[in-house]
């Protein structure tokens, strides 16, 4: 599965749990409007406790937070295992004000993908599909996210430390990445565009880039 | 100007005297000035939140620059948290927690003055680091380092801005410290621990949490500072995220600092406007100090994205705060499904605070799945869930409070109608401003961006919201109208004077003169005895026959 399957698994229960209680309590809401307003000529109650139902209802919501709990770090788990499943694709990537840099270590010749974010000059991250791609991240600056939001996930990208996702991406098409944690006045320039080849593709892209010119930008 | 001395050696001073307001050591005056304040700088924060949804109303827009547009949300995002919402609450504590306990005063009440005046003086420093020559903070209102030092953010602006949060988060440490120590020490006769009123409980367990959690946004602050001087302080992952643990074990519970007090207010308009006393008394006092307790253990639910934080835990002890919360609505719902609903502009804003915080709640547990919070943290989906918590909210609960104890304050009510169009044009602005802010964080729209493009297909959810800021403008131009219209009837006299108890409430608050006198109890109206946390309608119940209690209900407006 990938992260976008995980994530919209989780999404769709956690949204129908979210609308099941919505309706309990905007119903219940209602009903004490219409049936509990002061022409209906009802005495208010001077009940102060119910502790059996409340007791009972404390069960269910505790219940329902355990398996709430543990349902969705079995997911978390998994994902991230299902993600490292294969043998990975390098990429190394370098997030700074206001633009990204991608280096693949694995090959031949020095790889980099780069661009300036100015007028639309996004660069593009090429990755193969099928196969788990290990991004290793830095910032030479600030705090940054990679975020692919058709993947349904994001992960900061520090200064001074190295942070590591492993993610796998299961059909071919092309996205748009951004930059997930505000780093300054040009945060919202700061797009790349992800291109998912098929893995006889990617070799072949590798292949023709490698040791292109520094400063280069190919796509 | 004259002052005569009061038999308890305290000062008085003729109520118009402006000195005599700045300085008085009533709790009641300190309590108004706060929440006054406050509501005024409720109304800037506002126009900065209206001219960036004129920014982001279509794509590409050039209504401001990007660097205003980063000051603007880093000042609305902290003014509206650490000069808003929070001061008001604490401000409603200041002024309610003695009265509703039956207390001649507040305990410290030099210590809270200062709590004040320091809030003010904040307040001023944060406004004024806007005219600072490259503008005031623009690096959010967690101004994560080393995005905040002084490399990469320059200018004294920053610093002032700084300088402010820390004077007035000290004035609210002040300010928390005396009211709970009001609570613990201060009690009337009778009045037990377990009989304190819903709304003065909700100040304990929120006091509770601004001494255990507001100093680490001190030490967040002193650490932002040093690296002001210093940036290579920051050239160490460890205190890059260091300071990210600091900022949160202060950032989350501010949240529930932010909520309490409101759901406390919500909780007795709900059983005054149901003609009973609330229900569930007991499960809600304890929900909410486990509600305190866990809200100190949840903070890294903040850092799920950083790779750096042990999920499991803060997942855990995040959905674990749907019972605590549960017990709650229980509670408020029970209130009404066995009452005698009266609908007056307080119980209207009472009852909206269900649904509509709810949606803030519910979304609260998809954040707190990692799962999720990867995708949604830093996007639009949290822009709209924050809205929902704090304006559907607490800020529902801060209006239904404001037009509940206006009478007792001033001894005036508000005007019911326009109080009504505020609440219709509230409802309405909310939820088109925030709900489409679901999808668009949904889709991929990150927050804090100046702009967007027409191909992104933000277009018409950003408008829909846009239009909704302006319908939630027109609300509050309404409510300005309607305060100072009110407030003019009665310093010409034309008013119609607001008795002890308008809306026949249960607690002690209400047995005293609107407003109250300088020692909140006098002979004249002293302090009823205690027997329950609703001792005025125990009072009421207890004296006519059964009939005679609902015509005593009925009476009421
Ligand atoms: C009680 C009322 C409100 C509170 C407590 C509040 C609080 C906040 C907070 C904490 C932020 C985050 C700032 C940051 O991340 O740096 C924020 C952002 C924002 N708010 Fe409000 N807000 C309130 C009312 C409003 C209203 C009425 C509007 C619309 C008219 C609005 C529009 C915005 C916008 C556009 C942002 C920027 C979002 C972003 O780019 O991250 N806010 N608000
Ligand atoms: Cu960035
Ligand atoms: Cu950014």
């Amino acid at each position: 599965m990938t992260t976008r399957q995980f994530f919209g698994t989780v999404f769709a229960l956690e949204s129908a749990l979210a609308a099941f209680v919505f309706a309990v309590v905007a119903m219940l809401v209602c009903l004490a409007v219409v049936r509990r307003r002061a022409g209906a000529r009802r005495r208010p109650s001077r009940r102060l406790e119910h502790t059996r139902p409340e007791a009972f209802y404390v069960a269910v919501l505790v219940a329902v937070a355990a398996f709430l709990v543990v349902y969705t770090a079995r997911q978390n788990h998994d994902e991230h295992r299902a993600a490292a499943h294969g043998d990975p694709v390098e990429v190394t990537v370098t997030a700074f004000q206001w633009c990204w840099r991608f280096d693949y270590p694995q090959a031949r010749k020095p790889l980099a993908v780069r661009a300036d974010c100015r007028a639309g000059r996004r660069p593009t991250l090429v990755v193969p599909t099928g196969r788990p791609i290990r991004f290793k991240m830095a910032s030479p600056d600030v705090i940054h996210s990679l975020w692919v939001p058709d993947l349904r996930y994001k992960r900061d990208i520090f200064p001074h430390h190295v942070n590591t996702v492993t993610l796998t991406v299961d059909r071919e098409g092309r996205w748009i990445g951004r930059c997930g944690e505000f780093c300054g006045d040009r945060h919202h320039t700061m797009d790349f565009w992800l291109r998912a080849v098929s893995p006889a593709a990617y070799d072949k892209w590798l292949a023709q880039h490698a040791g292109a010119p520094a400063g280069g930008t190919p796509a | 100007m004259t002052t005569a001395q009061a038999p308890s050696g305290s000062k008085e001073v003729p109520a118009g005297n402006w000195l005599g307001w700045a300085t008085s050591t009533d709790h009641k005056r300190i309590g108004l000035l706060t929440v006054a304040t406050s509501l005024v700088l409720l109304l800037v924060m506002g126009v900065f939140a209206l001219i960036m949804r004129g920014q982001l109303a279509q794509p590409e827009l050039d209504l401001v620059l990007p660097h205003t547009y980063s000051q603007l949300f880093t000042l609305h995002g902290s003014g509206m948290i650490y000069l808003v919402i929070t001061p008001f609450a604490l401000g409603m504590g200041v002024y309610l927690v003695p009265l509703q306990i039956g207390a001649p005063a507040i305990a410290a009440p030099r210590t809270t003055l200062l709590g004040y005046w320091l809030y003010v003086c904040g307040a001023v420093l944060v406004l004024v680091s806007l005219a600072a020559a490259n503008g005031s903070a623009s690096s959010g209102w967690f101004s994560y380092p080393p995005l905040a030092d002084s490399d990469f953010s320059p200018g004294v602006g920053p610093d002032l801005w700084i300088v402010g949060v820390v004077l007035s988060t000290t004035g609210m440490i002040l300010m928390g410290w005396t009211v709970l120590w009001t609570a613990l020490r201060k009690r009337t006769q009778g009045m037990t621990m377990l009989r304190m009123p819903v709304f003065t409980w909700s100040m304990v367990a929120s006091c509770l949490m601004v001494i255990g959690s507001f100093p680490s946004l001190l030490a967040a602050m002193a650490l932002l500072a040093a690296g002001r001087a210093d940036p290579s302080v920051f050239h160490a992952n460890a205190w890059n995220i260091g300071y990210q643990h600091l900022f949160w074990f202060y950032g989350h519970p501010v949240v529930y600092v932010m909520f309490f007090p409101y759901l406390g207010a919500v909780a007795e308009v709900l059983a005054v406007f149901s003609g009973r006393a609330f229900f569930g008394y007991k499960g809600t006092v304890l929900s909410l100090l486990v509600f305190a307790a866990l809200s100190m253990s949840v903070w890294a639910h903040h850092m799920f994205a950083t790779g750096q934080v042990a999920n499991d835990y803060y997942s855990l002890t995040s959905i674990s705060l749907l019972v605590p919360a549960g017990v709650e609505y229980f509670a408020m719902i029970g209130t009404v499904l066995g009452g005698r609903l009266v609908f007056r502009t307080p119980m209207l804003f009472a009852l909206a605070f269900l649904p509509q915080f709810l949606i803030g709640g519910l979304t609260g547990i998809m954040v707190g799945t990692p799962v999720l919070d990867y995708h949604l943290t830093d996007s639009y989906f949290v822009v709209a869930h924050l809205h929902y918590v704090l304006f559907a909210g607490s800020a529902f609960g801060l209006f239904a409070a404001v037009y509940f104890w206006f009478p007792k304050a001033t001894g005036v009510e508000l005007g019911e109608r326009l109080g009504r169009l505020h609440f219709v044009l509230l409802v309405i602005g909310t939820n088109l401003t925030f709900l489409p802010m679901f999808a668009l964080g949904y889709e991929g729209m990150p927050r804090r961006v100046v702009s967007y493009a027409p191909f992104d297909g933000f277009s018409l959810l950003n408008l829909l919201a846009s239009c909704g800021a302006a319908v939630l403008a027109a609300g509050m131009v309404v409510f300005v109208v309607n305060v100072l219209w009110t407030l003019r009837k009665r310093s010409l006299g034309r008013h119609v004077p607001a008795p002890p108890d308008p809306w026949g409430a249960g607690t002690l608050e209400w047995a005293t003169s609107s407003p109250p006198p300088a020692t909140n109890f006098t002979p004249e109206y002293p302090v009823p005895p205690v027997r329950g946390h609703a001792p005025l309608l125990t009072l009421r119940e207890g004296q006519g026959e059964p009939d005679d209690r609902a015509t005593l209900s009925g009476s009421r407006g």
